[in-house]
Protein backbone atom coordinates (compact mmCIF):
# COMPACT_ATOMS: atom_id res chain seq x y z
CA UNK A 1 0.00 0.00 0.00
CA UNK A 2 2.88 2.60 0.79
CA UNK A 3 4.67 1.74 -2.06
CA UNK A 4 1.60 2.36 -4.49
CA UNK A 5 0.96 5.29 -2.71
CA UNK A 6 4.65 7.11 -3.65
CA UNK A 7 4.05 5.81 -7.34
CA UNK A 8 0.83 7.80 -7.99
CA UNK A 9 2.14 10.72 -6.10
CA UNK A 10 5.41 11.34 -8.81
CA UNK A 11 3.14 11.10 -11.53
CA UNK A 12 0.63 14.24 -9.73
CA UNK A 13 4.22 16.23 -10.42
CA UNK A 14 4.63 15.86 -13.94
CA UNK A 15 2.35 18.60 -14.74
CA UNK A 16 2.99 21.13 -17.14
CA UNK A 17 4.26 24.35 -16.05
CA UNK A 18 4.97 27.90 -16.34
CA UNK A 19 7.06 30.87 -15.55
CA UNK A 20 7.64 34.08 -16.59
CA UNK A 21 11.37 36.08 -15.88
CA UNK A 22 9.35 39.11 -14.37
CA UNK A 23 7.77 42.12 -15.20
CA UNK A 24 8.58 44.26 -18.17
CA UNK A 25 8.99 48.46 -17.74
CA UNK A 26 6.07 50.36 -17.58
CA UNK A 27 4.63 51.37 -21.02
CA UNK A 28 4.62 55.06 -21.46
CA UNK A 29 2.76 56.79 -24.41
CA UNK A 30 4.45 60.07 -25.14
CA UNK A 31 4.23 61.96 -28.33
CA UNK A 32 2.46 61.44 -31.78
CA UNK A 33 2.88 62.30 -35.10
CA UNK A 34 1.14 65.70 -35.61
CA UNK A 35 -2.57 64.29 -37.72
CA UNK A 36 -1.76 60.63 -36.28
CA UNK A 37 -2.62 58.88 -33.65
CA UNK A 38 -0.78 58.80 -30.41
CA UNK A 39 2.48 57.01 -31.09
CA UNK A 40 2.63 53.16 -29.80
CA UNK A 41 5.30 51.35 -27.50
CA UNK A 42 6.68 48.12 -26.91
CA UNK A 43 8.64 46.49 -24.90
CA UNK A 44 9.92 42.82 -25.47
CA UNK A 45 12.60 42.76 -22.37
CA UNK A 46 10.43 39.32 -20.66
CA UNK A 47 10.69 35.69 -21.22
CA UNK A 48 8.42 32.82 -20.50
CA UNK A 49 8.86 29.41 -19.84
CA UNK A 50 7.07 26.60 -20.32
CA UNK A 51 7.46 22.81 -19.90
CA UNK A 52 4.97 20.28 -20.54
CA UNK A 53 5.23 16.51 -19.06
CA UNK A 54 5.36 13.78 -21.36
CA UNK A 55 1.88 13.47 -22.24
CA UNK A 56 0.98 12.02 -25.74
CA UNK A 57 -1.23 15.33 -25.79
CA UNK A 58 -0.10 18.76 -26.83
CA UNK A 59 -0.81 22.20 -24.90
CA UNK A 60 -1.99 25.54 -25.47
CA UNK A 61 -1.20 28.83 -23.52
CA UNK A 62 -3.70 31.75 -22.85
CA UNK A 63 -3.42 35.54 -21.57
CA UNK A 64 -5.90 37.29 -20.07
CA UNK A 65 -5.95 40.70 -18.15
CA UNK A 66 -7.57 41.41 -14.96
CA UNK A 67 -9.37 44.12 -16.03
CA UNK A 68 -9.99 45.80 -18.81
CA UNK A 69 -7.81 48.56 -21.13
CA UNK A 70 -9.52 52.21 -20.33
CA UNK A 71 -11.79 52.80 -24.10
CA UNK A 72 -9.38 54.15 -26.78
CA UNK A 73 -6.47 52.16 -25.00
CA UNK A 74 -5.31 48.81 -26.15
CA UNK A 75 -2.36 46.01 -24.45
CA UNK A 76 -1.54 43.69 -27.30
CA UNK A 77 1.04 40.65 -26.60
CA UNK A 78 3.18 38.77 -29.03
CA UNK A 79 4.46 35.20 -27.28
CA UNK A 80 7.12 33.76 -29.66
CA UNK A 81 6.25 29.87 -29.61
CA UNK A 82 8.36 27.33 -29.06
CA UNK A 83 9.76 24.69 -31.12
CA UNK A 84 6.87 22.48 -33.02
CA UNK A 85 4.33 24.93 -31.40
CA UNK A 86 2.63 28.11 -33.32
CA UNK A 87 2.45 31.78 -32.04
CA UNK A 88 -1.18 33.63 -32.61
CA UNK A 89 0.67 36.50 -32.81
CA UNK A 90 -0.21 40.21 -31.49
CA UNK A 91 -3.28 39.59 -29.33
CA UNK A 92 -5.47 42.22 -27.73
CA UNK A 93 -5.46 41.55 -24.15
CA UNK A 94 -9.03 41.34 -22.14
CA UNK A 95 -10.48 39.94 -19.37
CA UNK A 96 -11.15 36.77 -21.71
CA UNK A 97 -8.30 34.21 -21.29
CA UNK A 98 -7.22 34.10 -25.42
CA UNK A 99 -4.91 31.85 -26.94
CA UNK A 100 -1.23 33.09 -27.62
CA UNK A 101 0.60 29.67 -28.50
CA UNK A 102 -1.10 26.67 -29.56
CA UNK A 103 0.33 23.49 -30.18
CA UNK A 104 3.07 23.13 -27.57
CA UNK A 105 4.12 19.54 -28.11
CA UNK A 106 4.72 17.51 -25.15
CA UNK A 107 8.19 17.48 -23.71
CA UNK A 108 8.87 20.71 -24.18
CA UNK A 109 10.86 23.21 -22.03
CA UNK A 110 11.72 26.08 -23.86
CA UNK A 111 12.01 29.75 -22.62
CA UNK A 112 10.96 32.75 -25.25
CA UNK A 113 10.53 36.14 -25.82
CA UNK A 114 7.50 38.29 -24.58
CA UNK A 115 6.53 41.37 -26.88
CA UNK A 116 3.94 44.18 -25.55
CA UNK A 117 2.75 46.74 -27.22
CA UNK A 118 0.33 49.73 -25.43
CA UNK A 119 -1.56 51.84 -28.41
CA UNK A 120 -3.91 54.95 -27.58
CA UNK A 121 -6.14 56.59 -30.04
CA UNK A 122 -6.06 60.74 -28.79
CA UNK A 123 -9.96 60.17 -27.87
CA UNK A 124 -8.86 58.12 -24.84
CA UNK A 125 -6.88 61.24 -23.47
CA UNK A 126 -4.39 61.23 -20.85
CA UNK A 127 -4.31 57.98 -18.85
CA UNK A 128 -2.26 58.42 -15.19
CA UNK A 129 -0.24 55.60 -14.62
CA UNK A 130 -1.99 52.24 -13.88
CA UNK A 131 -1.79 48.56 -13.99
CA UNK A 132 -3.08 45.47 -14.89
CA UNK A 133 -2.09 41.70 -14.02
CA UNK A 134 -1.81 39.09 -16.30
CA UNK A 135 -2.34 35.68 -16.40
CA UNK A 136 -0.40 33.17 -19.03
CA UNK A 137 -2.14 29.92 -18.49
CA UNK A 138 -0.73 26.38 -19.99
CA UNK A 139 -3.29 24.21 -20.75
CA UNK A 140 -3.93 21.23 -22.41
CA UNK A 141 -6.64 21.48 -25.51
CA UNK B 1 -10.07 -5.74 2.99
CA UNK B 2 -8.37 -6.37 -0.73
CA UNK B 3 -11.34 -4.49 -1.99
CA UNK B 4 -11.20 -1.63 -0.24
CA UNK B 5 -6.89 -0.89 -0.67
CA UNK B 6 -8.12 -1.16 -4.92
CA UNK B 7 -10.82 2.02 -4.38
CA UNK B 8 -8.53 3.89 -2.69
CA UNK B 9 -6.06 3.37 -5.47
CA UNK B 10 -8.43 3.83 -8.05
CA UNK B 11 -9.25 7.32 -6.84
CA UNK B 12 -5.76 8.52 -6.35
CA UNK B 13 -5.05 7.17 -10.02
CA UNK B 14 -7.86 9.63 -11.28
CA UNK B 15 -6.94 12.49 -9.50
CA UNK B 16 -3.27 12.80 -11.21
CA UNK B 17 -4.18 12.11 -14.19
CA UNK B 18 -6.76 15.28 -14.67
CA UNK B 19 -3.39 17.44 -14.93
CA UNK B 20 -4.00 20.91 -13.77
CA UNK B 21 -3.62 24.15 -15.24
CA UNK B 22 -0.32 26.15 -14.71
CA UNK B 23 -0.19 30.06 -14.50
CA UNK B 24 1.98 32.45 -14.36
CA UNK B 25 1.94 36.26 -13.70
CA UNK B 26 3.26 39.46 -14.69
CA UNK B 27 2.31 42.83 -14.09
CA UNK B 28 2.25 45.61 -16.84
CA UNK B 29 1.99 49.26 -15.89
CA UNK B 30 1.23 51.58 -18.59
CA UNK B 31 0.42 55.55 -18.89
CA UNK B 32 -0.66 57.73 -21.20
CA UNK B 33 0.41 61.62 -21.34
CA UNK B 34 -0.50 64.70 -22.78
CA UNK B 35 -0.11 65.16 -26.33
CA UNK B 36 -0.30 68.69 -28.51
CA UNK B 37 1.64 68.25 -31.72
CA UNK B 38 1.13 70.46 -35.08
CA UNK B 39 3.24 70.16 -37.60
CA UNK B 40 3.14 72.74 -40.82
CA UNK B 41 4.22 72.34 -44.24
CA UNK B 42 5.27 74.26 -46.90
CA UNK B 43 7.01 78.22 -47.33
CA UNK B 44 4.22 80.17 -49.50
CA UNK B 45 5.43 83.08 -51.23
CA UNK B 46 2.73 85.91 -51.79
CA UNK B 47 3.49 88.80 -54.16
CA UNK B 48 1.89 91.96 -54.67
CA UNK B 49 2.01 93.24 -58.24
CA UNK B 50 -1.19 94.67 -59.32
CA UNK B 51 -4.17 96.78 -58.80
CA UNK B 52 -7.65 97.62 -60.00
CA UNK B 53 -7.56 101.29 -61.11
CA UNK B 54 -8.66 103.73 -58.38
CA UNK B 55 -9.09 100.24 -55.89
CA UNK B 56 -5.97 99.26 -53.24
CA UNK B 57 -3.36 96.67 -54.61
CA UNK B 58 -4.88 93.50 -55.11
CA UNK B 59 -4.00 91.11 -52.24
CA UNK B 60 -2.49 87.85 -52.70
CA UNK B 61 -3.06 84.87 -51.38
CA UNK B 62 -1.07 81.44 -50.76
CA UNK B 63 -1.75 77.93 -49.65
CA UNK B 64 -0.12 75.28 -47.14
CA UNK B 65 -1.41 72.40 -45.08
CA UNK B 66 -1.39 71.71 -40.89
CA UNK B 67 -2.06 68.19 -38.85
CA UNK B 68 -2.66 68.39 -35.37
CA UNK B 69 -2.78 65.48 -32.82
CA UNK B 70 -4.18 66.38 -29.36
CA UNK B 71 -5.43 63.99 -26.36
CA UNK B 72 -6.46 66.85 -24.08
CA UNK B 73 -9.74 68.33 -24.23
CA UNK B 74 -9.96 72.48 -25.36
CA UNK B 75 -6.67 72.73 -26.64
CA UNK B 76 -6.62 75.89 -29.05
CA UNK B 77 -3.55 77.19 -31.75
CA UNK B 78 -2.21 80.80 -31.20
CA UNK B 79 -0.13 82.26 -34.27
CA UNK B 80 2.99 85.29 -34.22
CA UNK B 81 4.82 86.83 -36.36
CA UNK B 82 8.97 87.52 -35.19
CA UNK B 83 9.00 90.99 -36.44
CA UNK B 84 5.76 93.28 -37.19
CA UNK B 85 4.73 93.75 -41.05
CA UNK B 86 5.60 97.07 -42.74
CA UNK B 87 3.22 100.02 -42.64
CA UNK B 88 0.41 99.13 -45.34
CA UNK B 89 1.01 95.88 -45.23
CA UNK B 90 -1.27 93.31 -43.61
CA UNK B 91 -0.22 89.18 -43.62
CA UNK B 92 -3.69 87.19 -42.27
CA UNK B 93 -3.55 83.80 -41.99
CA UNK B 94 -6.79 81.44 -41.82
CA UNK B 95 -6.62 77.37 -40.31
CA UNK B 96 -9.24 75.44 -41.18
CA UNK B 97 -10.32 73.61 -38.05
CA UNK B 98 -10.21 69.73 -37.51
CA UNK B 99 -13.33 67.89 -36.48
CA UNK B 100 -15.67 69.86 -33.33
CA UNK B 101 -13.12 72.69 -32.85
CA UNK B 102 -13.92 76.41 -33.74
CA UNK B 103 -11.74 78.66 -36.59
CA UNK B 104 -11.28 82.47 -36.03
CA UNK B 105 -11.23 82.61 -39.68
CA UNK B 106 -8.60 84.88 -41.07
CA UNK B 107 -6.01 86.42 -38.69
CA UNK B 108 -3.82 89.80 -39.16
CA UNK B 109 -0.38 88.57 -37.95
CA UNK B 110 1.70 90.39 -35.29
CA UNK B 111 4.39 90.03 -32.80
CA UNK B 112 1.32 89.26 -30.51
CA UNK B 113 -0.39 86.22 -30.15
CA UNK B 114 -3.62 85.28 -32.27
CA UNK B 115 -6.16 82.90 -31.65
CA UNK B 116 -6.68 80.78 -34.66
CA UNK B 117 -8.63 77.70 -33.85
CA UNK B 118 -9.63 77.05 -30.48
CA UNK B 119 -12.07 73.49 -28.81
CA UNK B 120 -10.08 71.04 -29.86
CA UNK B 121 -10.79 67.70 -28.21
CA UNK B 122 -9.59 64.74 -28.51
CA UNK B 123 -8.51 64.79 -32.00
CA UNK B 124 -5.85 63.53 -34.81
CA UNK B 125 -6.30 64.98 -38.08
CA UNK B 126 -4.24 65.52 -40.94
CA UNK B 127 -4.26 67.82 -44.53
CA UNK B 128 -6.25 70.69 -42.68
CA UNK B 129 -5.52 73.79 -45.02
CA UNK B 130 -3.69 77.38 -44.05
CA UNK B 131 -4.66 80.10 -46.18
CA UNK B 132 -2.42 82.89 -45.90
CA UNK B 133 -3.43 86.16 -47.11
CA UNK B 134 -1.09 89.74 -48.37
CA UNK B 135 -2.76 92.84 -48.38
CA UNK B 136 -0.70 96.32 -49.26
CA UNK B 137 -1.89 99.91 -49.26
CA UNK B 138 -0.38 102.25 -51.65
CA UNK B 139 1.34 104.02 -49.12
CA UNK B 140 2.69 100.80 -48.33
CA UNK B 141 4.83 101.72 -51.51
CA UNK B 142 7.15 99.23 -53.02
CA UNK B 143 8.63 96.75 -50.40
CA UNK B 144 11.08 94.50 -51.58
CA UNK B 145 11.49 90.81 -51.02
CA UNK B 146 11.02 89.76 -47.19
CA UNK B 147 10.29 86.96 -44.98
CA UNK B 148 8.45 86.31 -41.60
CA UNK B 149 8.61 83.60 -40.03
CA UNK B 150 5.20 82.97 -38.16
CA UNK B 151 5.16 80.58 -35.14
CA UNK B 152 2.18 78.41 -34.51
CA UNK B 153 1.78 77.17 -31.14
CA UNK B 154 -0.71 74.33 -29.57
CA UNK B 155 -1.54 74.99 -25.94
CA UNK B 156 -3.44 71.92 -24.53
CA UNK B 157 -6.69 72.04 -22.70
CA UNK B 158 -7.39 69.85 -19.82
Amino acid sequence: MFAVLLLISGRATAAQTMAVSGNPGALHITTAVPGSQPTSVSNNTTTYTVTTPNANKTYRITAQINANMPTGVTLTATFAAPAGATSIGPVALDVTARNVVTGVPKSTNSTQNITYQLSATAAAGVIASSTRLVTLTVITP
Amino acid sequence: MTKRILSTIAFLVGAASAAPAQTATQTITFQVDAINQIAFSGSPSLVINTATAGSNPTGATAAATWAVTTNQTGAKITASIGSNMPAGLTLSVDLTAPAGATSAGFQALSTTSVDLVTSMTKLAQGALTVSYSLAATPAAGVVSSTTRTVTYTITGGT
